[in-house]
């Protein structure tokens, strides 16, 4: 299981969306780290490669507009490190895709995937879970 | 002098603070370079450009980078494929953005490429040179910093 507790934020809106950000990531790498062969699993890993990809870009923008509704002052920086990630996303897939689904590319992906996914949680999240939880709008944003 | 102490505490709290919160390593401590000890490692190299010019060598035992990603991913990895080499290599790649930060409160501002499979480059020569060895419950890490100034 890739989610831990450790990385609840005190934040709900945030912290739900992280377990559900989690879950697809971990279905994703459970389905990639499988014993089975390329062949057997590679329609599997692209399917859910799909459907962690949606999460992603959708997390991310909510995640945003709940910086913008309680005024977190780093929304610009933490915008641009959603983007720079968005974008390392679709240049991974794309090259996938013309590679005729190279398991090298899909297995760099996954290790680089998990590293980055868990910092931005612990680190980078955490800075806005203080800002919310210091201005008294850690429950959803919409009292600010 | 100064400068490579500055720099030596600045990878060493890096590295410190990275292995804690993604890791949730406690006993981490530093020890002299010498006692590195490894016989199949991943070398990560991270060039550094801007007032600092040149490259940080991380590396890894093997056994170590498994058992980080086993810590980090819940599952149990048994050898240093793609997926591990990628997720220790981005585990480098964040503990150098760290430092990053650290230097710039000492007005150094550098900026980092991304992370290359590869031994360090004994032909070249650098002013700021130090190593260092840190130690955890799972194994050491061997941080080799090769830096120019300007």
């Amino acid at each position: 299981m890739l989610w831990k507790d450790k990385y609840e934020l005190g934040v709900s809106i945030v912290d739900e969306q992280h377990k559900e950000l989690f879950q697809r990531v971990d279905a994703f790498m459970q389905t990639l780290r499988s014993s089975a062969s390329w062949d057997e699993k590679v329609q599997q890993v692209n399917e859910t490669l799909e459907f962690m990809k949606g999460y992603v870009v959708e997390h991310f923008r909510d995640e945003e507009e709940y910086q913008q509704r309680i005024g977190y002052p780093g929304y610009e920086a933490h915008k641009k490190i959603h983007s720079d990630m968005v974008d390392f996303v679709l240049q991974v897939s794309a090259e996938y895709e013309k590679s005729g689904f190279d398991e090298k590319l899909m297995q760099q992906f996954g290790g680089k995937l998990l590293a980055w996914l868990i910092n931005h949680v612990a680190a980078e999240d955490q800075r806005i879970a203080d800002y919310a939880i210091e201005k008294g709008v850690a429950g959803n944003g919409n009292d600010n | 002098m100064a400068m490579t102490t500055s720099l030596y505490g600045s990878f060493l709290k890096a590295t410190g603070n990275v292995f804690r919160m993604m890791l949730d390593l406690s006993d981490i401590s530093a020890q002299p370079a010498e006692s590195f000890q490894c016989e199949n490692e991943l070398d990560i190299s991270i060039g550094v450009v801007g007032d600092l010019k040149g490259e940080v060598i991380y590396r890894f035992p093997h056994t170590t980078s498994l058992e980080m990603v086993n810590i980090m991913s819940g599952m149990e990895m048994d050898s240093v494929d793609d997926f591990v080499t990628s997720a220790v290599s981005e585990i480098a790649n964040i503990i150098s953005g760290n430092v990053l930060t650290l230097l710039a409160g000492h007005d150094l501002n550098c900026d980092i490429l991304p992370p290359v499979l590869r031994k360090p480059d004994d032909t070249k020569e650098y002013s700021l040179r130090t190593a260092c060895c840190i130690s955890t419950s799972i194994g050491a890490v061997f941080l080799d910093i090769r830096l120019n100034q300007g």
